[in-house]
């Protein structure tokens, strides 16, 4: 276009008709292009929306509860804020509006075992703070006294109207219908419900629907029905602070062992949480999309390819090379915005599915949501539709180009294209080498940086795909010597690849690229659980472990009641026995929240590896038991990209901040935030906090695990329901959490899969395709179909097994950076690779196995194809 | 019905009820709570007899009686004769009975549980400025949040406070960020029982009734701030003390009820029931006190004639502005007149007109000047209709 622009002599109109012909005459490679492009943009889409809707369900039902809520008052530690605290902040600061509240999470049978969120408030000090409870112009107000036993009598709760009505539950009704029984930590209470509440907010209500809300008397009785609790206390205050003289004032007052907050800082800690595993969702679902651009270019290439005599004529009768470039690029627009429109319905279909395999994995390593929905967001659309169509638009923006550049009287001639491609061979090695060095300055960059990991990823794969044409030549001029005396149909074959390189390049580095992320994701799944199962046989040696049965499967939220414990620890045959807590505490070092583990015992019985030993210590767990210091998960310094061990950490104290010695360092793949193990007395003296969550019993020699199990579990019905677990169906349970963690990456690997098979698929076919007037040549020649169908399937076998050879080392590239650098980073787990021969021969069967199909419709069509009029077609 | 100031009660049941009005609502979308309904609780104590009054054991709180309530009112003014009226009044409202057997033997029920609500309404009337500053709040009854007790004499709602300073003598403390008060007020004269022996008819039933006695005349001294300035003011009290379980008769449109304390040291309480026609109920009344002579006034005993009327700009509602005061009976004849207009008190539960009064007139010959309080219900909203809410 730098030559003074002609005005265009023939008129854009018929250009499109005659594109649109092609469309006609050519429906399913375009299709495929469609497809390809719509699979790639639903993956986008589906993942991001699930993992948004996870999001947001959270935030709705934290900000239905938060009103206006500035700050908080909260425990430094567990056990929550005193009562008294509460009545002195009212008397000595009773300007400032303050309400108490006491959060738990349950299940109810009448709710099919849905989550819900228990909120206990005190409705006289609510008035402030809570939407939930009514404004100005608030919806109709219901004509009954429910509030008199909602406030006077313990086991009334009110629900969300919506999810009443979902239940065919009455708030209000003598019959069973009013009624619910409710779920937490083993202890089922009976509810009565005597209202509900609603929004006139299709959001707000949204975020009501798990709740059940409770006066603040009612939760105290529920999450400690005997009274055990030293301290009587609510979970946290919340608080509405107007500028800093009071924020000042109030620090000034604070009692010890409590901690002011603001009501942003928890919603940043959540979102933080989850960051780097959306992050890698995302990078995941890109992945395909790259896959997927792979096919745009090939698609794009191959028609224009196709018509390289068409636009010669074209040109020669005066298109402008602008108009071919926007025809070229237009017709990329048309079918990427179909394709992406496509994935987008798609992607939201996807999302449904997607959604829950998201919250469940929150649920198990995160936080605790109840996502009933996905939230449809515009960004998100937006954002699936713009790599849709840019991605289709950049891949095809390179043979577009070249169609425009080439003189008019070289496009009717193809060996124009493939010389040029011979020549450009060195420049791959040039790019290749630039891509991968790239990639590896961005692995080492920046130590912690997680984009700039998966940046460099990218840059390996690009490098290595850009490395794919002259290893291509390479190979088949090897080939092609090396079969010198076998029949003219081995022969012709690797020549055959060579001459048309310009598209059998593009369509093996696509296939290398797709197979080798799955073969990099299966090592890395693969070597995942391998080190799972190896950490969970040395770590969990007790035969019995004793909880309350949890609201998620990974993390205990409930406490065993005291007086059990006390039993359990009387049974005669009982060897050993070792006792678990946990809660969040704040390491000062890194400003952030890890999980404090007090431990009474060592339940792997001395048997945990330890990534790292203080020099001169023996035994790390005695010391932690002499409380000589604390023992670190590798997450805790790991992921804040350090690779130092630290000396000693700081925690959060009620009495201030503490050092602590570390000693040694464990493995813990069971949390990405980092836990801190210390022996049960420091924790007991320090947080002032000696409740156990979970018991891991050591039976002695003879007694029957399972019966004593059984017993057990029938022992404490009436007080606790306990969950016991043999250690078989424990670490069985473990391995199940870990594979339904896995479970989206293996949909997503599935689904990268499907885009390159379809790629694959549609390049391969559409190559051979193509060669119609070739083929007929050859079988004018005497070739015969029989022949002709191998040499397609011996051609397309052979770019099969090269893409699927080439795809095993760069499989374990991408394996290596995956477990040395994005896991490490993103959730601080260092995993020991190992490498089974069946990651690689699925990988080289699929690889084969799709090129050999994508070759099996040409070969079959050739055996009836017409040769005088192939002969004729051009 | 003939409760002097039965609206309270009411106040605070309603109030409960919709407590979640109070408060500025937060932005955007608002929810709100069905309550279900439930059957009204059975089982409270009913004044049906004169009690035997003991002091001081009964400053303190009947929780066995659903609503009681400690009210003072006063009309206060600075050394340069700048005045100020208040009103701070605490009440208390048990919910249910007592607790349910469950709660009252288990071990470890939570501390937070009670039936008993407190909530307070706090208003200073500066009448030089004609600004009128009302506050109104909640608290159970538990956790020391709030209560009342009887030796010493003490009833708070967090930092709103009555408490006994020594024999004879009462500190009322309350503040918000606009107003507070700092009183203290002498006992000058024993309690004034109401109706028979303390106890106050509501109707013609049999237990309609309250336990009610007064304290009037109590010399006043302490501070007064506003806009941000003490005050250092003295004055009269009018405290009413009162308890009972009783409902509202539907038909009742609302009341007016006056207190009023005289220069001469004399005092009168006097209520007139409203009914939907605009006539006087029979169980209006009150009562004349002066010196040792006490006179208990019926129905047919006075006659009020509103002279003038005042619309309020916030609500709307028109509430009567002055009256003509006549009781053959004792020959009285009295002028009455807000000291200042606008006293409308704007509550969780209801808008009325609470206010402080100036009385002019005489008494036989001689004259009689004095002040007081009003309280007008029932023109914002209709009383019965906010009943059981």
């Amino acid at each position: 276009m730098s030559e003074a622009s002609p005005l265009p002599v023939v008129r854009n109109g018929p250009l499109w008709r005659l594109a649109a012909r092609r469309w006609r005459r050519r429906p399913l490679q375009y299709l495929l292009c469609i497809l390809g492009i719509a699979l790639g943009v639903a993956m986008l889409v589906s993942i991001d929306l699930a993992s948004g809707s996870a999001q947001r369900a959270f935030s709705l039902s934290t900000d239905a509860i938060t009103g206006r809520t500035t700050h908080r008052l909260v425990a430094i530690g567990p056990g929550g804020v005193p009562d008294t605290t509460f009545v002195e902040l009212r008397h000595r600061f009773p300007e400032i509006p303050a309400a108490p509240v006491i959060e738990a999470y349950g299940r109810a049978e009448e709710l099919d075992g849905e989550l819900l969120r228990l909120v206990g408030v005190d409705l006289f000090s609510e008035a402030p703070f809570r939407g939930l409870l009514g404004g100005e112009g608030g919806g109709e107000r219901g004509g009954g006294k429910g509030f008199v036993p909602f406030l006077t009598e313990p086991g009334t709760a009110v629900i969300a109207t919506e999810t009443a009505a979902r239940f065919g539950l009455h708030p209000g009704a003598a019959d069973g219908s009013g009624t619910l029984h409710l779920d937490l930590a083993g202890r089922t209470s009976e509810l009565r419900l005597v209202g509900s509440v609603s929004s006139d907010g299709a959001l707000e209500r949204r975020g009501l629907e798990t709740l059940l809300l409770v006066d603040i008397a009612t939760a105290q009785d529920l999450l400690d029905p005997t009274g055990a609790a030293a301290v009587p206390a609510v979970g946290h205050i919340d608080l509405i602070l107007e500028g800093p003289t009071q924020e000042a004032a109030l620090s000034e007052w604070l009692p010890r062992g409590l901690k002011l907050e603001t009501a942003a800082a928890r919603g940043n800690a959540v979102q933080q949480m989850t960051a780097a595993f959306e992050l890698n969702l995302t990078a995941m679902s890109l992945l395909a999309m790259v896959v997927g651009i792979f096919l745009i270019y090939n698609t794009v290439t191959f028609s224009v390819v196709q018509r390289r005599g068409l636009f010669g004529v074209l040109r020669c009768l005066g298109v402008t090379r602008g108009q071919l470039f926007a025809l070229i690029l237009g017709e990329a627009a048309l079918f990427s915005l179909v394709g992406s429109l496509l994935g987008l319905a798609l992607g939201v279909l996807l999302g449904r599915t997607v959604v829950g395999l998201i919250t469940q994995t929150i649920n198990d390593f995160y936080f605790v949501v109840s996502v009933r929905q996905i939230s449809l967001s515009g960004f998100t659309l937006a954002k699936g539709m713009l790599v849709g169509v840019a991605s289709a638009l950049v891949a095809s923006a390179l043979p577009a180009w070249e169609a425009m550049a080439t003189p008019p009287q070289m496009t009717l001639q193809r060996s124009n294209l493939e010389s040029g491609w011979q020549r450009l061979l060195p420049w791959f090695l040039l790019a290749a080498l630039l891509c991968g060095s790239l990639g590896v300055l961005l692995l080492r960059w920046n130590s912690h940086g997680l984009v700039s990991a998966f940046a460099g990823l990218f840059a390996l794969l690009m490098g290595a795909a850009l490395l794919m044409p002259p290893v291509l030549v390479a190979a088949m001029q090897g080939l092609g010597w090396a079969s010198r005396g076998l029949p003219v149909v081995a022969r012709l074959a690797p020549r055959d690849i060579l001459r048309s390189l310009s598209r059998t390049a593009v369509a093996v580095a696509a296939l290398m690229v797709a197979v080798s992320v799955i073969v990099g994701l299966s090592i890395m799944i693969g070597s995942f659980r391998g080190t799972v199962v190896t950490w969970l046989d040395q770590t969990l040696q007790a035969d019995l472990f004793v909880s309350p049965p949890s609201t998620t499967a990974n993390r205990v939220l409930g406490k065993v009641d005291p007086a059990i414990i006390q039993a359990i620890a009387e049974r005669p045959d009982l060897r050993a026995m070792v006792t678990y807590n946990n809660f969040d505490v704040h390491l000062v070092d890194q400003d952030r929240d890890i999980t404090l583990i007090a431990a009474g015992g060592d339940v792997s019985a001395g048997r945990r590896p330890y990534a790292w030993i203080r020099p001169g210590l023996d035994d790390p767990f005695a010391a932690l038991e002499a409380r000589q210091g604390v023992i670190l998960s590798e997450a805790v310094y790991l992921r804040d990209g350090q690779s130092a061990i630290p000396e000693q950490i700081r925690l959060e104290t009620p009495d201030g901040e503490r050092s602590f010695p570390v000693i040694a360092v464990f493995y813990d793949y069971s949390s990405d935030r980092g836990s801190v193990l210390m022996d049960r007395s420091q924790v007991a003296e320090l947080w002032h906090d000696d409740s156990v969550a979970s018991l891991g019993l050591f039976l002695a020699p003879g007694a029957d695990a399972d019966a004593v199990a059984a017993e057990l579990r029938q022992g404490f019905g009436s007080r606790q329901t306990l969950l016991v677990q043999t250690n078989g169906s424990l670490r069985q349970g473990s391995l199940e959490i870990f594979d339904r963690t896995f479970a989206i990456t293996g949909a997503l690997q599935l689904l990268t899969v499907v885009v390159a098979f379809i790629g694959i698929f549609s390049t391969l076919m559409s190559l051979q395709l193509e060669r119609g007037r070739e083929f007929a040549v050859l079988r004018a020649t005497g070739m015969t179909p029989r022949q002709l169908g191998r040499l397609t399937l011996l051609e397309t076998g052979l770019m099969g097994l090269l893409a699927g050879a080439c795809s095993m080392p760069l499989g374990f590239v991408l394996a290596w950076v995956l477990v040395h650098v994005i896991n490490v980073r993103s959730f601080g787990w260092t995993l020991q690779i190992a490498l089974e021969p069946r990651f690689f021969i699925q990988s080289l069967l699929i690889a084969v196995g799709a090129a050999v199909l994508a070759g099996l419709y040409p070969a079959l069509r050739l055996g009836r194809m017409n040769i005088s009029e192939a002969l004729r077609q051009e | 019905m003939n409760h002097r100031h039965p609206l309270r009660s009411l106040l605070t049941l309603v109030a409960v009820l919709l407590l979640n009005l109070a408060g500025p609502a937060p932005a955007g979308a608002s929810s709100s709570i069905q309550w279900g309904e439930t059957p009204e609780p059975q089982g409270f104590a009913r004044a049906t007899t004169p009690r035997q009054w003991r002091f001081p054991a009964d400053f303190g709180a009947h929780p066995d009686h659903q609503t009681e309530w400690w009210y003072y009112t006063g009309n206060l003014e600075t050394a340069e004769g700048r005045p100020f009226g208040y009103q701070f009044t605490i009440f208390r409202q048990a919910l249910a009975p007592e607790l349910p057997p469950a709660q009252a033997s288990g071990a470890g029920g939570s501390a937070w549980r009670t039936p008993q609500v407190y909530s307070a309404h706090f208003t200073v009337s500066d009448i030089a400025t004609e600004t009128f500053l009302q506050e109104e709040r909640f608290a159970r009854g538990t956790l020391g949040l709030a209560g009342a007790e009887a030796d010493p004499y003490a009833v708070w709602l967090n930092d709103w406070r009555i408490s006994a300073e020594g024999p004879d003598r009462v500190r009322l403390r309350a503040a918000t960020g606009a107003m507070a008060i700092d009183l203290t007020l002498r006992q000058s004269r024993p309690p004034v029982l109401q109706g028979q022996g303390g106890l106050s008819r509501k109707g013609p039933e049999a237990g309609n009734a309250s336990h009610y006695y007064s304290l009037v005349q109590q010399p006043t001294e302490g501070t007064i701030t506003v806009a941000g300035r003490d005050h250092a003011v003295h004055g009269v009290s009018w405290k009413d003390h009162e308890f009972s379980t009783s409902v509202l008769s539907p038909g009742t449109v609302g009341w007016d009820w006056f207190s009023a304390q005289f220069e001469d040291g004399s005092a009168l309480m006097l209520y007139g029931l409203r009914q939907e026609d605009g006539g006087k109920e029979p169980f209006s009344g009150g009562r004349w006190i002066h010196g040792d002579e006490e006179v208990e006034l019926g129905a047919e005993d006075y006659d009020l004639t509103v002279t003038a009327t005042w619309r309020s700009p916030h609500s709307g509602a028109r509430y009567p502005a002055a009256w003509t005061l006549t009781i053959p009976r004792l020959d009285l004849e009295l002028a009455i007149t807000p000291q200042m207009a606008d006293q409308e008190l704007s509550t969780a539960s209801a808008t009325y007109w609470e206010g402080a009064l100036r009385y002019g007139g005489h008494r036989g010959e001689q004259p009689l000047r004095g002040r007081g309080y009003g309280e007008l219900t029932g023109y914002a909203d209709r009383l019965d209709s906010l009943r059981g809410g």
